[in-house]
This record gives structure tokens, C-alpha cells and sequence, in this order.
């Protein structure tokens, strides 16, 4: 029941996440981060099970960043997304296999080349244009079919996000109040507000 | 958990959908497969696509679910380059399709859910084709070889179309028309399709433009 | 299988009877004639297939004794939809083809499934091998895929025939569950013809 979105512009990854802890039926925590920064230039986003997911994340967090330190410069958002393909496909043969899926989004902070990574729990990782993970997809991926264009720019890329956000507040059955909206381009990552 | 395997068992291969179709040629073989990515009927993307260069000479197509099909793309790869580099020639297409079977038998009891088709000239340039099942079990075939959701329309339609030496051209025309009906019949597979055809001399690689439903 | 031409029909259907992997009868015929213009082919469960052809024909036969006229192909095509939709929630397992000439004097074929939603279409496969047949059929006779979109089929007698056999010799190569024997019936303006051609019986 939880949703994540990305969409790939020009030279940024915009990407939203809602921020609803839920147990069973109940709403634990409104403002709840699902996402991880793996380096300064990649996001990780994760919904799933709720140990699981933060557990695993925090996982991949520490040794993308361990990565970096021992070689001196930080793994490339395609580098990250498969390091954490493998570990995901590692634990799906195992006793007990995390039941996380994720979204990857990074820019190069040398060409602002942006990249925007879907994987799910099986780990079939694949890279997209515009992404959704969850129930979401149901509902946005048509919205985002309809309007996306590869040359967006963040402008652009956040009316298109309002309109899928929209969609799931008139037609999702969960009212999700709160989104929390990153944007990844070469200067990093910062939180924005949708006005 | 256990559920969740066991409905893995009964449609792993169906999950994600997807087809390959080999065949060979006089003096050349093809391989074919789509480019769907989905997750049961919802398509996710059009551009995943299963076939995977080893060597000049050698290429597999892995229809299946999507995370074995690249797990085992890169084992494979890796394998492929290992032998290079130990035994300083490339690995022939029959001796892949036996280092395809044990790895997928050495995963007998939690097995890969995907089933691949190899396609490949060997030294001395004769055409060969397999497949195998998901737990590695070799199909030597004479003449064409298909995996995948779309597998039996693919065989009903492979076996009225394909004929004895067929030249590069021909064969491209054969698998094309075979792969695009059998998969417009098939609501899992399909959204474009691409064929390497392989000979002796290069490798002609083409993407298809076809029906998007 | 069915297939429609201009001015004539053609419905075939293999002769073997199977149970599993055993082979209970090489010459069962799937095809009944059911007047001399139209043509059933059932497949699916042997016994509900000869059931529901002999209910078909005694339906036509109370319907010639009360208007005196044998039915009409559209007729019979309306009366197998609802003959199997009577049936709704204890289904005749027969998946069902019809082949004959319409009142305009054009091949028709219908295309039904186990409870009575019915097509009127120019070609189907239906059973076990139907996967197999309906991609060769769409590529043969709808010309799907192909180069040249203004393409148009001028399908002849000769030329329908030769397809059914290929596609019937192509799909005893891998289905299990046909071969033996194909029944063609060619159904044409003056009346209905019934060829054999012999299938791998193995």
C-alpha cells in the first residue's frame, strides 16, 4: 500500500515518496523517510516490508559508502543499482529474502547524465523513463505514458507528478496526506516542495 | 514465504512473460526473441531484451523470469570469459550449451526460472542449436528451437514455416514472420522483437517495429 | 478447424480420440454434418460433443417439421450460442467451430466457446492445438505482419485446402493429441464434400 514515483528529465531525477508507516490497519507515523542516500549523488527509495526494507537499505547505504572511501571516488548510479541487484538476488535464494522493492535514482555529477533504476523483490532491475512502484503503478503509469517527454524540465517534470499524485488521491482508496518530493541532478540532492 | 515459492514454482516462468525462438540455417543460425518487460499483464517496458552475446560465434536467449534471466545472463557471461582467458580460445556453442546445463542443474532444488535457447556456428562453422528446460536438460534440435509464455504458438507456427537450408535473408524473413504471429497471440510477449542473424562472417542484428497490444 | 472463402467453407478436424496419453479411437470423426450447408466441428469432451450434435440436430429437425425449411447457417450459429448458454453453469465442455454459406451465399464461420459466446469470424482454431494453428492461420489467411498492408488474400478452393493440410501435418508434429486422420469437408454452394487425409499416426 505504499507508493513511490520517479520521473527522468533532462538533466534530474524527480522523485516523490509517501510518508506513511502502516501496520495492518493502522497509520503509525505520517512522516515517515523512505529513502536512503547512498552517495551524494544517489537516492535510494524503498517500500516493502518495514524491517526488511530498512534493514537492507541501510545495508547497501553503508557499503556503497564504504565502497567509495576504500577507491577514493563515489560508484556511479548504474554501479549502485546493480551492486544492490546482486545483494537482492543473493538474498531471494536464501532462507529468508527481503521483501523490499526499490527505486534508484542519480545524476552524474560530471556530465548531469540522469538515471532513474526500477527493481523489485525478485531483484529484475531495469532502467526506465518514469517509474512506479507499488499499488501506484496501477494508476500512474498511464498518466506518466501519456504526458512524459524525455527533454522535461523540472518545471514540467513536477506538473506531470502533480497530475499522477492527483490521480491517486481520486482514485486510490489510501489517503496518503503526505508526500516528500526529491530532486537528483549534478549538484546533489535536495527536498522540494510541490506548491 | 513458503507460499510465495510455491506460486513462484507454478508461474515463475510466466511472470514476466517473454519469447525466443532459434533456428537454423544453411550455413548460418538465427535467434530471436521480444522485448516486452512486464509483471503478469502489467508491461513495464519495451526495450528488455533476452538474447546475450557470449562470443562472436555464440549467443543465448533466456525466456523467464526477468531477475534469473539477468542473474544468469552475467553468470554465463562471466563463465564464458573465464574459459576465454584460461583456455585462450572461445568457447564453441556445444560445449556452452553443456556449461549451461550443469550451471542450471547445479541449482536443481531452488532452480533458475528461466529456460534458455542457444544459438551458435562452432569451429568450423556448422550451425548449431539447443535448448534446455530450467533444470538444464539439453534439446539438441536439427531445426529450430523456442522458449517462453509464447512456446507453443511459436511451435505450431515454426514447424509449418521453417524448411531445410535456408539462406541468411531467408531465415531472417522465416523467424521474423514466425515470431511476430506466434507472439501477437500471446499477451505476455511481444512490443517489439529483435533477431541476430549469425554467420560466418558477421553478425546481422535487426529490431522489428510491431503491433503495441 | 474452420476457414471461410468467397463462396465456400471449409471445416476440418482430426479423427483421434485421446484420453491423456493414451489413444482411445484413430478414426472418431469431430466433424458432423448438419445439412448441406453447414458443418460443426467440437472438440473438448468426446461424449458432450456427440451429445450436443445429436441435440443440435434434433432442434433442426423439429425446426423443419414447424416451418418447413431446413435452418439457415446464421440459424444454427444463434441456436449452438444458446443451447450452450442454457447450459451456463454446467457447461457442455465442447469448444466448437461452425462452417457452412450464409443466406448471401458467403462463407461464414462461427467460433464459440464452452458457454455459448459466439464470433462470426473467417478462420479459427479450436482445441488442443489451437495455439499451434491460430498464429499459422493469421499469418496464411489474415496476412498479419506483413510488409505490404493493402495486401488481399483471393482465397481459392485449391489453396484452402492446401493450408489445411499443411496446418494440420504441422500441428500432428507436436501436439500430442492429434494426428491419425484429418476429415476436410469443403462446403460449396451445390452441397457439401468430404475428403480424408492421412496424418502421422504416431
Amino acid at each position: 500500500m505504499e507508493v513511490l514515483l520517479g520521473i527522468q528529465g533532462k538533466d534530474f531525477v524527480l522523485v516523490a515518496s509517501d510518508a506513511l508507516a502502516i501496520t495492518s490497519i493502522v497509520a503509525m507515523k505520517r512522516n515517515h523517510n523512505k529513502t536512503r542516500k547512498l552517495n551524494d549523488n544517489v537516492l535510494l527509495m524503498f517500500s516493502g516490508e518495514g524491517g526488511d526494507s530498512v534493514q537492507f537499505c541501510e545495508f547497501i547505504q553503508r557499503n556503497v559508502q564504504l565502497n567509495g572511501i576504500r577507491r577514493g571516488y563515489p560508484l556511479s548510479t548504474k554501479a549502485a543499482a546493480n551492486f544492490t541487484r546482486v545483494e537482492l538476488a543473493e538474498s531471494l535464494r536464501s532462507r529468508h529474502p527481503y521483501q523490499v522493492n526499490l527505486l534508484i535514482a542519480g545524476c552524474d555529477p560530471d556530465t548531469g547524465v540522469p538515471e532513474l533504476y526500477w527493481m523489485d523483490y525478485l531483484a529484475s532491475l531495469k532502467k526506465l523513463p518514469f517509474a512506479v512502484q507499488g499499488y501506484g503503478q496501477y494508476f500512474c503509469n498511464s498518466t506518466m505514458d501519456r504526458y512524459y517527454r524525455p527533454d522535461m524540465n523540472l518545471e514540467e517534470a513536477k506538473a506531470l507528478m502533480k497530475k499522477c499524485i492527483n490521480e491517486l488521491k481520486v482514485r486510490f482508496i489510501i489517503n496518503f496526506s503526505d508526500f516528500v518530493f526529491q530532486v537528483v541532478d549534478k549538484d546533489g540532492i535536495k527536498e522540494i516542495k510541490l506548491e | 514465504m513458503i507460499t510465495f515459492f510455491l506460486v513462484l514454482l507454478q508461474s515463475g516462468n510466466e511472470y514476466n512473460g517473454g519469447a525466443v525462438v532459434a533456428m537454423v540455417g544453411k550455413d548460418c543460425v538465427a535467434i530471436a526473441s521480444d522485448k516486452r518487460f512486464g509483471l503478469e499483464l502489467l508491461t513495464l517496458a519495451t526495450d528488455f531484451e533476452k538474447i546475450f552475446k557470449m562470443n562472436d560465434k555464440c549467443y543465448i536467449g533466456l525466456a523467464g523470469l526477468a531477475t534469473d534471466v539477468q542473474t544468469l545472463s552475467e553468470e554465463l557471461k562471466l563463465k564464458c570469459d573465464l574459459y576465454k582467458l584460461r583456455e585462450e580460445r572461445e568457447i564453441t556453442p556445444k560445449k556452452f550449451a553443456h556449461l549451461v546445463s550443469s550451471t542450471l542443474y547445479d541449482h536443481r532444488w531452488g532452480p533458475y526460472f528461466c529456460e534458455p535457447c542457444i544459438a551458435g556456428l562452432d569451429e568450423n562453422n556448422k550451425p548449431f542449436i539447443c535448448s534446455t528446460d530450467l533444470i538444464g536438460c539439453i534439446n539438441f534440435a536439427k531445426d529450430f528451437v523456442v522458449c517462453g509464455t509464447t512456446a507453443r504458438e511459436l511451435y505450431g507456427i515454426c514447424e509449418s514455416f521453417w524448411e531445410p537450408d535456408l539462406g541468411p535473408e531467408e531465415l531472417f524473413e522465416v523467424i521474423s514472420q514466425s515470431l511476430l504471429n506466434a507472439f501477437d497471440r500471446d499477451s505476455k510477449s511481444g512490443w517489439g522483437a529483435v533477431v541476430h542473424i549469425i554467420t560466418p562472417e558477421k553478425i546481422i542484428t535487426r529490431h522489428l517495429k510491431t503491433r503495441q497490444d | 478447424m474452420a476457414l471461410a472463402g468467397e463462396d465456400f467453407c471449409i471445416v476440418a478436424a482430426d479423427t483421434r480420440q485421446s484420453d491423456g496419453y493414451h489413444i482411445n479411437c484413430r478414426y472418431a470423426p469431430k466433424a458432423h454434418q448438419l445439412s448441406d450447408k453447414t458443418v460443426i466441428g467440437t472438440s473438448g469432451f468426446y461424449a458432450d460433443g456427440l451429445n450436443f450434435v445429436k441435440k443440435i440436430k434434433q432442434r433442426m429437425e423439429w425446426y423443419f417439421h414447424q416451418h418447413d425449411k431446413t435452418m439457415s447457417t446464421t440459424a444454427i450459429a444463434q441456436l449452438i450460442s444458446i443451447m450452450l448458454y442454457q447450459k451456463r453453469f454446467f457447461p457442455y465442455y465442447v469448444f466448437c467451430v461452425i462452417g457452412g454459406i450464409d443466406e448471401n451465399g458467403k462463407g461464414c464461420v462461427y467460433s464459440y466457446d464452452s458457454v455459448g459466446n459466439a464470433e462470426r469470424v473467417q478462420y479459427q482454431a479450436a482445441g488442443s492445438g489451437n495455439e499451434l494453428l491460430q498464429p499459422f492461420l493469421d499469418s496464411q489467411i489474415g496476412l498479419k505482419n506483413r510488409s505490404n498492408e493493402n495486401e488481399t488474400l483471393n482465397l481459392t478452393e485449391e489453396m484452402a485446402i492446401k493450408i489445411v493440410k499443411d496446418a494440420f501435418s504441422s500441428v500432428t508434429e507436436r501436439d500430442i493429441h492429434t494426428g491419425d486422420c484429418v476429415e476436410i469437408y469443403i462446403i460449396r454452394k451445390d452441397g457439401v464434400e468430404c475428403q480424408k487425409y492421412p496424418l502421422k499416426r504416431d
